[in-house]
């Protein structure tokens, strides 16, 4: 097509666009210093520039960005591996196993497998764009591994990857609806998140477009506070009703029970089994969001570092470690914060930010602002959602995720273990840089 | 006005803060400056000019900024900072001559413990009364000494329901001010013997403190005490300002210092609260010679448990425990340990439900408040964040109380500064209702003091770091 034959919205998102694309491109490769104000402490410049970085190339820049550490002065920022000396590493050409079993409560439901041991957090239609969820899914379906729809809806596009989407079902119950809870191989309850735990999702009045609040069911330009908690959920045994529920709906589905940190999370893991949970998956307090309270993210639970420790030793000590999946979300940004949380007591890890800063995310936190993200992310913009293009979305994930399966398994070579199940709850495994 | 804030002679009324938009009267400076090389951007107009011809000059003029830092009578050859909120997209777009950095003025904002990043939150919320709400994630350092090395309690499934702490729910945020025995007496008749509690309530477990002497005017000991009675709560003044101000008022409480014994009976009525500035003998007989119906509180820094015991004995009940403004006291111990000590103190000699503990220091940010709470205090007497909230700037280190230099904008008037005062504490107690609704807690009298819902950093790293080569607890 020529110039003449565009539009003039064609034409600005296709200006735009190129300029993005090469800009991810020089200042994760050719500049010599990184933007000024770019970075925090948990994300720096140089992690939001290595992920670029690995999403272009699928594998971690080889020298100048750091790539594995942030500068939070804690968590995972003070914990590095305790590798064996070179002579010991296993050879290059080792097969490692980086799969990960999802259902492990011996019942007859589907034995899901993923291959490495990673999905997708939940992110709504209405928080993100329909373009970074179909990114997001397609990247799963090429892994075959997961996605979650978040508590918006499922738009039906995403409908091809029905068998790598989880659908979520969080007290809001926006566009839950009984063909989206049977088209999904997992249904995920969200009782909690990590960046606003207690509180429930937020989405703001400019955000709630006409399609958002169409697949929402509720009203236009109106904001959305989901409720907190289940109002139908007060006890463990409500619980096992709510699956009871999902069970009749979909028989065939696997439960994944998504909380935060309490003091009690322990409890919380062993209720969640006992009520029928494949996956429980603990969403720590420093974890992604579109919009909350600032004085949640920083102060309400227990990051994940502290509760994942906590939940895999009582579920040691009440012996079901190995019938249920725990996976960990909630700040964990790169490939060694994935190792670390597995070394810890995890069985696998839930990413999101670390996505979206694969697709050009730069952590400026204005996603609620407005129009939302000005690189068409957390936004439902009609032109600003143009930016990110499915193919290039789901490209630039899975080379993410390429680079993360090359570097665990290199770090499971460099600690003489031939299996991510291996690494599971090894502390000793761990050194402490604080 | 009754003692229950709760009713207001009529019955039953919901308490409810009016918060109004209360723009900032000084100009701060912006917190980016955004560089555009201007002979790069010369060159990009020409090379867009050519490349899509005069006829798209819509597709020409789409720039990257959302937010109208290039949309000035001159673009992009003048760009207006001060609208910048940093999403980088200019940059990104055009590294070669687009810089975005932060704004190293701004960055001056405050002071080492008063930083910035507070200097804007507060800003935020005396402007507007809300919450101040942000996408992504935690953004700051993962944990730390005092306040940032403590995390609350959220629960995943009791009430009061998040919908309803805003709404059709109730989360009481009324504390008690004053004097409560352990346990009622009674006769055989069944009449009340012995004490009886000698309490008020306020709204909200906020106060006013006492301001530093480098603000201290007519104006702003006005501009507290009608932020006060807005609230229903007290602001802490001295006795003479407020005789020579005509303060007084049930939302003031006289600050009164040894040798201002001869002040009191000036007061035209009593006070619900009289503040005694440390501890004088002679002062306090004559306080509750003048006026017995009042609660004396016993202002002091932060102490140890034997001390504050002591003044228990001595009839003190109420007492207002200060650490400097970086919430320190002469030994370095910080506000959260030493509340916590005194806290201890009373719970630990049986008597903490006779006392009412005040704080002020290093309690700057609204998450300090329920974090207070939780080691023991029943209300906070707001000092610097107030300051902050009628835009002072701070003069080097603002530390000691007595030496502070703090300026006021020129433009500060009495309804701006008295509304900037209530949108703070609007949003800093829906920040409040927040923390209590994730936890589960239906009143913050019950907040107080419950360190099981509390979590902190040195314990939980502990625990989880266990095995981990090379870790040390308390290192
Ligand atoms: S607005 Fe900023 S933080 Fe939010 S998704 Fe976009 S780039 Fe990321
Ligand atoms: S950083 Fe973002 S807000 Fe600031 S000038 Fe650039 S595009 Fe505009």
């Amino acid at each position: 097509m020529s110039l003449a034959d565009k539009s003039v919205f064609e034409l600005i998102v296709e200006k735009h666009t190129a300029n993005l694309h090469a800009g991810f491109r020089r200042w994760s490769e050719e500049m010599g210093a990184p933007p000024p104000a770019l970075g925090d402490y948990r994300w720096t410049d140089d992690l939001i520039l290595s992920t670029w970085y690995q999403a272009a190339h699928g594998h971690p820049p080889q020298d100048r960005l750091e790539y594995r550490v942030g500068r939070s002065g804690g968590g995972f920022d003070v914990l590095d591996f305790n590798f064996l000396p070179e002579s010991q590493w296993l050879p290059e050409n080792t097969e490692i196993d980086l799969s990960l079993p999802l259902n492990r409560r011996g019942d007859h439901l589907e034995k899901i497998s993923i291959p490495l041991p990673i999905y997708g957090g939940g992110m709504s239609y209405g928080s993100v764009s329909e373009q970074v969820m179909l990114s997001r899914a397609r990247n799963a379906a090429h892994w075959g591994t997961f996605t979650s729809t978040g508590e918006g809806g499922y738009p039906r596009s995403l409908t091809e990857y029905k068998d790598n989407v989880i659908t979520q079902v969080a007290t809001g119950m926006f566009g839950v609806r009984e063909e989206t809870i049977q088209n999904a191989r997992i249904v995920e309850f969200k009782y909690a998140q990590g960046a606003k735990p207690g509180l429930g999702g937020h989405l703001l009045g400019d955000k709630a477009t006409q399609t958002v609040s169409e697949i929402r069911e509720s009203v236009p330009w109106v904001s959305l506070f989901s409720p907190f908690p289940f109002h139908s959920v007060y006890s463990v045994e409500d619980h096992r009703k709510h699956v009871d529920w999902i069970k009749q709906t979909n028989p065939r589905a696997l439960v994944s029970v998504k909380v935060s940190t309490p003091t009690d999370v322990d409890m919380v893991a062993v209720g969640s089994y006992f009520a029928g949970a494949h996956i429980v998956h603990l969403d720590g307090s420093y974890g992604g969001t579109g919009a909350a309270p600032e004085i949640a993210k920083k102060n309400i639970a227990m990051p994940i570092e502290f509760a994942i420790p906590r939940v895999h030793r009582y579920l040691l000590s009440e012996e079901i470690r190995d019938r249920v999946t725990v996976m960990a979300s909630g700040g964990i940004r790169t490939a060694w914060d994935i190792a670390k949380v597995i070394a810890l007591g995890a069985d696998g890890a839930v990413i999101g930010t670390s996505e979206l800063v694969a697709m050009g995310c730069t952590r400026c936190s204005n996603c609620e602002r407005g129009r939302g993200c000005p690189f068409g992310l957390t936004t439902t913009d009609p032109l600003l959602s143009q930016f990110v293009q499915p193919d290039w979305g789901a490209e630039r994930l899975n080379n993410l995720y390429t680079s993360y399966a090359t570097q665990l398994k290199d770090i499971l070579r460099r600690l003489g273990l031939r299996s991510i199940a291996e690494l599971r709850g090894r502390p000793d495994l761990l050194k402490y840089v604080g | 006005m009754t003692d229950n804030p709760n009713n207001n002679g009529n019955g039953y009324h919901r308490f409810h803060i009016v918060a109004e938009r209360a723009p900032d009267v000084e100009k701060w400076p912006s917190r980016f400056n955004v560089r555009v090389r201007r002979s790069g951007l010369a060159k990009l107009i020409i090379k867009e000019l050519l490349h899509y011809g005069p006829r798209n000059k819509d597709v020409i003029l789409s720039r990257p900024c959302l937010y109208g830092v290039f949309s000035g009578p001159v673009g992009g050859f003048m760009p207006r900072d001060q609208h910048c909120v940093g999403c980088l997209r200019c940059t990104t777009e055009f590294p070669d001559f687009v810089r975005v950095s932060h704004n190293p003025e701004r960055r001056k904002l405050g002071d080492s413990f008063f930083d910035f990043r507070v200097v804007d939150s507060v800003t935020y919320e005396a402007e507007s009364g809300l919450i101040p709400v942000k996408g992504a994630g935690y953004r700051g350092k993962f944990g730390g000494e005092g306040w940032d090395g403590m995390w609350t309690d959220m629960s995943e499934i009791v009430r009061p329901t998040r919908d309803g702490i805003h709404g059709r729910e109730f989360i009481s945020t009324v504390v008690d001010i004053g004097a409560r025995p352990n346990f009622l007496m009674f006769d055989e008749e069944g009449r009340s013997v012995g004490r009886t509690p000698h309490v008020f309530q306020i709204p909200l477990p906020l106060l006013f403190d006492v301001l530093p002497k480098s603000a201290a005017s007519e104006r702003t000991w006005r501009i507290t005490a009608r932020a006060a009675t807005e609230l229903g709560t007290l602001a802490v003044i001295p006795i003479g300002a407020v005789l020579q101000y005509n303060l007084e008022s049930d939302h003031v409480a006289p600050l009164v210092r040894p040798g201002e014994k001869d002040a009191l009976p000036v007061l035209e009525k009593a006070p619900r609260l009289i503040e005694m500035d440390g501890w004088e003998e002679g002062l306090y007989r004559a306080i509750h010679t003048a006026f017995p119906e009042s609660l004396v509180a016993l202002r002091i820094p932060f102490t140890s448990g034997q001390e504050l015991l002591k003044f228990a004995r001595k009839g003190i009940r109420v007492f207002h425990l200060t650490a400097d403004y970086h919430g320190r006291d002469p030994k370095g111990a910080f506000v959260l340990d030493l509340i916590r000590r005194a806290h201890k103190a009373f719970v630990e000699a049986g008597i903490r439900q006779e006392v009412t503990l005040l704080g002020s220091g290093g309690i700057i940010h609204a998450e300090h408040v329920p974090k207070a709470i939780l080691c023991g205090l029943d209300a906070v007497a707001l000092d610097t964040a107030a300051l902050v909230a009628l835009q002072a700037r701070f003069h080097g280190e603002c530390r000691d109380r007595e030496t502070s230099r703090f300026s006021l904008p020129r433009k500060l008037t009495l309804a701006w500064g008295a509304q900037r005062l209530v949108n703070l504490a609007a949003s800093w107690r829906d920040q409040l209702l927040e923390i209590m609704g994730a936890m589960g807690l239906r009143e913050v009298r019950r907040l107080r003091g419950e360190m099981g819902r509390a979590m902190f950093m040195e314990d939980l790293e502990r625990e989880a770091f266990a095995g981990v080569n090379g870790y040390e607890p308390g290192r």
